[in-house]
């Protein structure tokens, strides 16, 4: 454990230094090299121990004391985070390459790219051509995004979301107290709220994956239960999607799926008929939502779920007939959300 | 063997051509900053929108950016210093720094290592001015935005709390959406019942398009795989020309990751990839030292006689390369060995397509006498051995009654080129078949005096088809002398060996001044096969043999008909003894002796 201490602190130092000193200037290849090795070896203990509260509050307690001391010689020194060591390969690369003092052969290093199709992208270990690789990946999606289907959640928020699920999963496995997952759901989306429009795919592509053991069905289970709970989480969601990724939600989990449904019907039940447009609007302006839209989500829904559709149709009937049974049209929400799915 | 001037005869070869006559003749070619204008305007172009409109711009116009981020280098690297450059080219900055963002130009290989590689040649080790210090700022902030910028805040937040790398994260993101691609393409079916929709085979043309500069990123080669091999049930779209360009471009380089049946698609598709694909089998296949056994290894490897059983329209076009380099070098028997081990590759990869192989020969050779066809493609261990003997003789008789109606036809009318035709396209195909002339060699010497008309024609006439060209009738006078000389050499009652009478037989095979000379292969083929079957003992035919190839100094000749008889002979379905076997182990060593 204190030789992990002490290669923690070193290598911090080693970031610092690479970030702020002009030292930086005389490094060479095998010097860097080394500097990602070291890197490297933080992310594992990061992976290691993350889990495990008192060895991470070891760890937590020597990061201080090393944050301390270099902000102490370097007045211009970021701390780094326990969280950041996750990560700290990217990190060296970010503040070597906003180091001035980086001499042109480490850049002409990190940049060099082979032309030949051999290059073996998987190969993690290299740092040569490090940079090119990342340019490469990063263009490919942009050059590829485009031709993606519209209605779904995107590549972007699949991947998102298969990582949200594996976090929640390691979270959830880690501890039985149920706030380690909620914290971490919490830290997690909380970055949301700025990019609150991303939120949504992510969630929803996170319940869409495919699970294949108990703990990721838990997994999802608990993001679900944290989306109802939610004030207002589960009608952002809802208000922000695409019918059909709605649909596929309530065809793949009966709670969505009842909460859903439960959504639609106090949608329906809060909108006013405006004499002056002939059209049924919503009262409420948070959530804007359309009659023809609610006719949309329901035809996806009875799609994906058929037998949902005599179900639905009885309560509408119902509801009408609690109305008094208008054949005219305005007269009632239920009838004319019958009509519309009629046609 | 001139590939290079083939090749000019093919589509793969005229591109090529034209592409060099353009730069020669071009009385001005513009240098860089002459067209440094140019590029800046497509460059801001390119960065203004994102339509397919734009898109396909890029990719039509990427390979000659390329080449002119190649000249930009050599022209940065041979001034000495930054500033120098600047003044010389002062939209220089400007260019590559809007280049840089644009993702078709980045996600390329070539053209984004180039790229880089002007960006970081401007760099100034040791800035001696502001502008080349500041240079080296921009140069800086510009390459770690590229290597660390991320637009996603979702996708921020998510990598920093579960620790996932930026490039595990971007290739994850790549590989998802290569996957989803490819359904969305798999999924698409031409109803050209649904007019109103639209075809969606249009999302075919704009994957194929968009692909452009992914060629060679290994990560999209699945889907790059998946659009070649894409059903064109459609008329209106298929693959964007573009696209086939650049992958030929990139499989003429040996660029390319692409699995079986892609390339077999790509053939398919591309006329000049196939074309290059054929030269370069048969470049490789007759280059120096290469043995029969070597040729027949190299033809099964490629997937070329697989791409031919699979399409007859590919099997056509190969066909007619080796039609026309045939026309070409009719005496080179190595070429004419590569046609052979490849039809019968073709032949056993279309057996195992179809069950009845044979239904279908029409079809791949609408140019040969159908009568042929079938008998031809019966291969020797097919049927029982006494059958052989009749099979070859009404082989040798049709063929016989070919050439007779053509020569009278010619005498009639000499201006008549199309009995011609027939004679050759006959010619063609037994030089494709030519296992069977082998098999007339081997009964040339087990069947004796009585047979050996037709099958001595036979032999003739693969090596010397016409009269008019090749002298056949008076061939077949010299191939009769021969074959009488190796009867009698090698029957057991001529002893001993009578030196006058092996000098006689050494000298038909010298070149004679005044007239056409037989073809040596033709009486080492009859030598090596009296050595093996005849009747002598082993020593005394390797006596014979050593004699005859080490003073007519045909000792390479007599190599490759021997290992031509013995790959016939270890193939599975032949009837050879242990004996024939040692024999011609024997007789192989014999040779080599020879050749030392």
């Amino acid at each position: 454990m204190e030789a992990v201490l002490k290669n923690l602190g070193r290598t911090v130092e080693l970031l610092a230094v690479a970030a702020h000193s002009g030292v930086v200037n005389e490094w060479d290849e095998q010097t860097v090299t080394r500097a990602f090795h070291w890197a490297r070896y933080c992310e594992h203990i990061y992976s290691r121990f993350h889990g495990n509260p008192v060895i991470r509050g070891v760890l937590e307690k020597q990061l201080q004391l090393t944050n301390h001391s270099l902000k102490e010689a370097l007045p211009e020194y970021n701390a780094v985070s326990f969280l950041d060591l996750g990560r700290c390969q990217d990190l060296l690369l970010l503040w070597l390459l906003n180091n001035s003092a980086l001499p042109i052969s480490i850049m002409k290093m990190l940049f060099e790219t082979k032309a030949s199709a051999d290059s073996t992208s998987s190969n993690y270990e290299d740092v040569r051509g490090l940079c090119s690789q990342i340019i490469q990946c990063k263009s490919a999606c942009t050059v590829l995004r485009p031709l993606l289907d519209v209605p779904s959640v995107g590549a972007d928020a699949e991947v998102q979301g298969e990582m949200l699920m594996e976090g929640l999963g390691t979270a959830l496995s880690q501890s039985s107290d149920p706030r380690r997952a909620e914290d971490f759901l919490s830290s997690v989306l909380q970055e949301f709220e700025v990019a609150a429009e991303h939120l949504c795919p992510v969630i929803a592509a996170a319940l869409l994956t495919t699970t294949d053991s108990a703990a990721q069905t838990a997994a999802q289970d608990f993001l679900l239960d944290w989306l109802q709970s939610r004030r207002g989480a589960l009608q952002h969601v809802c208000t922000a999607l695409p019918s059909k990724v709605l649909a596929d939600l309530a065809k793949r989990h009966q709670k969505f799926r009842d909460a859903f449904c439960k959504l639609l019907k106090r949608w329906a039940s809060e909108m006013e008929y405006r004499l002056t447009e002939g059209e049924w609007v919503h009262a409420a302006t948070s959530s804007a939502v359309s009659l023809q839209k609610m006719t949309e989500h329901y035809l996806t829904l009875f799609e994906a779920c058929p037998s949902l559709r005599t179900e639905i149709e009885d309560e509408l009937k119902a509801q009408r007939i609690a109305d008094g049974d208008y054949d005219v049209r305005g007269l009632s929400v239920w009838g004319d959300i019958l009509l519309a799915l009629r046609k | 063997m001139d590939f290079f001037k083939l090749k000019s005869e093919f589509a793969c070869g005229k591109r090529q051509m034209t592409e060099l006559q353009v730069q020669q003749t071009t009385a001005h070619w513009p240098n860089v900053q002459e067209m440094m204008p140019f590029w800046l305007e497509k460059a801001i172009a390119w960065g203004q929108t994102d339509t397919p409109d734009t898109r396909k711009d890029i990719s039509l116009h990427l390979k000659r950016l390329r080449d002119f981020f190649q000249e930009l280098l050599t022209e940065i690297s041979s001034v000495s210093s930054t500033t120098e450059t600047l003044n010389r080219l002062p939209l220089l900055g400007q260019l590559l720094g809007r280049l840089c963002w644009n993702p078709h130009v980045t996600a390329e290989g070539a053209s984004r290592g180039l790229l880089l590689q002007c960006l970081l040649a401007l760099y100034s080790e040791h800035p001696s001015n502001a502008v080349e210090g500041k240079a080296n700022q921009w140069i800086q902030k510009v390459l770690c935005q590229l290597a660390t910028d991320e637009e996603d805040g979702a996708a921020v937040a998510l990598m920093k709390h579960l620790a996932v790398p930026t490039k595990e994260y971007h290739l994850k993101v790549l590989k998802k959406m290569v996957t989803r691609i490819q359904e969305s393409i798999g999924n698409s079916r031409c109803s050209v019942s649904s007019t109103n929709k639209g075809c969606s085979c249009s999302s075919v043309w704009a994957a194929s398009e968009a692909c452009v500069p992914l060629i060679t990123c290994p990560e999209a080669s699945p889907l790059i795989g998946a659009l070649l091999q894409q059903q064109m049930t459609c008329i209106r779209e298929g693959l964007s020309e573009n696209f086939l360009d650049a992958l030929h471009s990139a499989y003429s380089r040996c660029d390319l990751l692409l699995d079986e049946q892609a390339v077999v698609s790509l053939w398919y598709q591309s006329l000049p990839s196939l074309e290059e694909a054929v030269l370069n089998l048969l470049v490789s296949a007759t280059a120096a030292g290469s043995t029969p056994s070597k040729v027949e290894e190299q033809v099964s490897k490629s997937l070329l006689p697989k791409a031919c059983a699979q399409h007859c329209s590919v099997f056509l076009v190969v066909n007619d390369i080796f039609r026309t380099v045939l026309k070409q070098t009719e005496r080179n028997e190595r070429v004419k060995n590569v046609f052979q081990a490849f039809t019968k590759c073709f032949f056993m990869e279309l057996s195992r397509l179809q069950p009845q192989p044979s239904a279908s020969l029409k079809a791949f050779f609408p140019q040969s006498p159908p009568s042929l066809l079938i008998p031809l493609f019966t291969m020797p261990s097919e049927m029982p051995q006494e059958s052989l003997k009749n099979h070859l003789m009404w082989v040798s008789s049709s063929l016989q009654r070919l050439t007779e109606e053509d020569e009278d036809e010619e005498d009639s009318d000499s201006s008549n080129i199309r009995g011609n035709h027939k004679v050759f396209e006959a010619w063609f195909l037994l030089v494709q078949c030519a296992y069977w002339v082998q098999v007339a060699v081997q009964l040339l010497v087990t069947s004796g005096p009585e047979n050996c008309g037709p099958l001595l024609w036979l032999l003739t006439f693969y090596h010397h088809p016409t009269n008019r060209w090749h002298h056949r009738a008076s061939q077949l006078v010299q191939a009769k002398a021969a074959w009488d000389h190796l009867y009698s050499l090698f029957s057991i009652v001529a002893r001993p060996l009578s030196a006058d009478h092996l000098q006689s037989f050494i000298s038909l095979l010298a070149p004679k001044p005044q007239q056409p000379s037989l073809a040596p292969s033709l009486t080492l083929n009859l030598l090596v096969n009296f050595a093996t079957f005849g009747q002598l003992p082993q020593s005394t035919s390797a006596e014979i043999t050593q004699k005859v190839v080490h003073q007519s100094g045909l000792q390479d000749e007599a190599a490759r008909v021997l290992s031509l008889l013995r790959l016939r002979l270890n193939d599975r379905g032949s009837f050879a003894s242990d004996r024939v076997h040692l024999r011609i182990e024997e007789l192989h060593n014999t040779i080599k002796k020879t050749q030392m």
